[in-house]
């Protein structure tokens, strides 16, 4: 039906134009002048790491901080990967990629898991405090990290989980838990009582309708939810700063150590490898997915 | 209903949520609180002295760095609004040409999908003063240009609400674009028939339109001003001095640099204190529009 709608489109835009010709206005171009200006502001400073990310230090020194790398260089990218250091150890940033991936993939699994179940319970069955419960989870999205954190550490440590790779991970499930929850229940309470009925017929238990039913129809939302985990555990640093061990911190982490708190002689070139490493993969996934990137963040923000 | 639906299964289904909410929600809270009451330093100890209880509360007032934090808060909450009103001027612009509405939203919303961590690293290195931006203006032949932000304690906290209105304006574009695209297309056709003027039916019709978008952005502008922890550390750790301390950055740094739990707890209460004066406005104002709306139906 979509293909029809944009032949239908296509067929139609001709026309439209035909009509509406008209001479260049003045507005349109105050506009687009505008408008790439501020198209500039924002990719000015890209341009900037990646080409200081490319240059030798000899250039550097110079100061033109616009100006394209005069030999290419990959030395900086080698450096950040394999010999940045943190402190007295000079291991580069890879071993910060695998501890965000160790921390990102409990935390995937985790989070789905619960807040999809939690929000079919809430939105497709009958309970009764359901409203009360998501008040509470609403006003839960929004407390500050700061007054439950001190708590879940003492926790942490108590049950001996503390600075592993899964505490940080079932810190990040706590913590977004209350908001993806109420996305998956806004998405499955327009699931029609029809529908609900006959699965229940159907199968009639909980966890086959769940599974059998609701799940392959939530390939959209799994996906906005799953942008939303990735970029937001990513891209964390206070929730590795104070759950992770020496030997599980996340990439932000050994960048934010190794370049901003080490003192002594700053690379930059190196520094900003570092930095980009460290923003490809979420940049990756907003390029790639970026339709789905706006979904996220507008949803939690909307219909919170 | 015809079916009968289990009444077990969805409340052993919301067990793990229910838990997780009591015990990391609420008992944490009720815990946090507690605990800035007491004279806790590096543990945590449950007495309660009767005669000093609110000695934390009454260090805490008396600091100075804390009276800076509370007033950068302010400062960049001020300063972070220009993000909301550049975002929306955006979305404006973007919604009146649609051409190429989806490149510039790709490029303006792109700083949200970088960490703040790596935000502050890049506009530090742009305003670093040797070899940054300044450099670049003084050898283009403006030699009083002055870009180095964030050496100064005056100029500090500006450098950081730039960086967060780089990376945030794109957010609050879309949150605009989409209340614009909401927006009845009848207003639009009769607003052209009418020959109302484009200043005067944003500023008399769409803006009042759009009040709860703004509503919304304001709030989530204020709760993330509340958190500004990462934005800080990357850009400036805190300095010069203690200039650019955020009750967010305080709180972590009484915790992990002072090693003082009573302390920290105090300040992480009137964080939570300052979310609520935030917060309890947008739910009773919702439950109150809610309700007159169904009082209208």
């Amino acid at each position: 039906m979509t293909d029809t709608l944009a032949n239908a489109a296509a067929i139609a835009t001709p026309t439209v134009y035909a009509r509406r010709k008209r001479k260049l206005r003045g507005s349109t171009v105050a506009i687009y002048a505008f408008l790439i200006m501020c198209a500039l502001f924002f990719t000015v400073p890209l341009y900037v790491i990646i080409v200081t990310s490319f240059k030798t230090m000899l250039q550097i020194t110079e100061g033109e901080i616009f100006s394209l790398p005069r030999e290419w260089t990959l030395e900086p990218w080698y450096k950040a990967w394999n010999t940045l250091c943190t402190g007295a150890e000079c291991n580069g940033i890879k071993s910060g990629f695998f501890n965000s991936l160790q921390i990102l993939i409990p935390s995937i699994a985790i989070s789905l898991t619960i807040s999809s179940i939690t929000g079919y319970a809430l939105a497709l069955w009958n309970v009764k405090w359901a409203n009360t419960f998501l008040f509470i989870l609403f006003m839960c999205a929004f407390v500050p990290f700061q007054i439950i954190m001190i708590p879940l550490i003492i926790l942490m440590s108590k049950t001996g989980f503390y600075g592993t790779y899964l505490a940080v991970a079932v810190v990040h499930a706590i913590l977004s838990l209350p908001l993806l929850t109420l996305i998956f229940r806004n998405f499955y309470k327009d699931i029609p009582q029809e529908l609900m009925s006959a699965a229940m017929m159907d199968s009639g238990s909980f966890l086959r309708v769940f599974v059998e039913i609701i799940l392959p129809m939530s390939g959209n939302i799994m996906v906005v939810v799953l942008i939303l985990v990735i970029t937001s555990v990513w891209n964390d640093y206070l929730v590795g700063l104070t759950f992770a061990g020496f030997s599980s911190q996340p990439m932000t982490l050994i960048l934010a150590n190794s370049v901003i708190t080490s003192r002594g002689e700053v690379i930059y070139n190196v520094d900003m490898a570092a930095a980009l490493l460290t923003a490809i993969p979420p940049l990756v996934v907003y390029f790639g997915l970026g339709r789905f990137f706006v979904q996220g963040i507008t949803a939690g923000a909307i219909k919170g | 209903m015809a079916v009968k639906m289990s009444w077990l299964a969805p409340r052993v289904a919301l067990t793990p949520a229910l838990a997780v909410t009591f015990v990391c929600f609420f008992l944490s809270i009720l815990w946090t609180i507690y605990m800035s009451f007491t004279r806790s330093r590096r543990l945590p100890e449950f007495g309660i002295d009767f005669t000093t209880w609110g000695k934390q509360y009454d260090r805490l007032f008396h600091d100075g760095a804390w009276t800076v934090a509370l007033t950068n808060l302010i400062v960049l909450g001020l300063g972070s609004m220009l993000a909301i009103g550049f975002g929306f001027l955006l979305a404006v612009m973007v919604n009146r040409e649609r051409a190429g509405e989806g490149i510039f939203r790709t490029i303006f919303l792109y700083p949200l999908a970088v960490s703040l961590v790596v935000t502050g690293l890049v506009w530090r290195w742009m305003m670093n003063p040797g070899l940054g931006i300044e450099n670049f203006l003084h050898e283009l032949g403006w030699k009083d240009a002055s870009f180095n932000w964030l050496a100064a304690p005056e100029t500090a906290m500006y450098g950081i609400i730039l960086a967060q209105i780089w990376q945030s304006t794109g957010f609050y574009m879309a949150l605009t674009l989409a209340g614009l695209k909401s927006i009845n297309t009848e207003i639009w056709s009769a607003a052209r028939l009418d020959g109302v003027s484009f200043w005067r039916l944003y500023i008399e019709i769409i803006i009042p339109m759009m009040k709860f978008t703004f509503l919304t952005c304001a709030i989530l502008l204020s709760l993330g001003v509340v958190k500004a922890y990462d934005i800080v550390v990357a850009m400036t750790n805190g300095g010069p001095g203690q200039s650019t301390w955020t009750p967010a950055y305080y709180t972590i740094n009484a915790y992990s640099i002072r090693s003082n739990i009573g302390f920290a707890s105090a300040a992480a209460v009137i964080m939570l204190a300052i979310t609520l004066v935030i917060f309890l406005p947008i739910v009773s104002l919702t439950a109150w529009q809610a309700r007159r709306q169904a009082a209208r139906a």
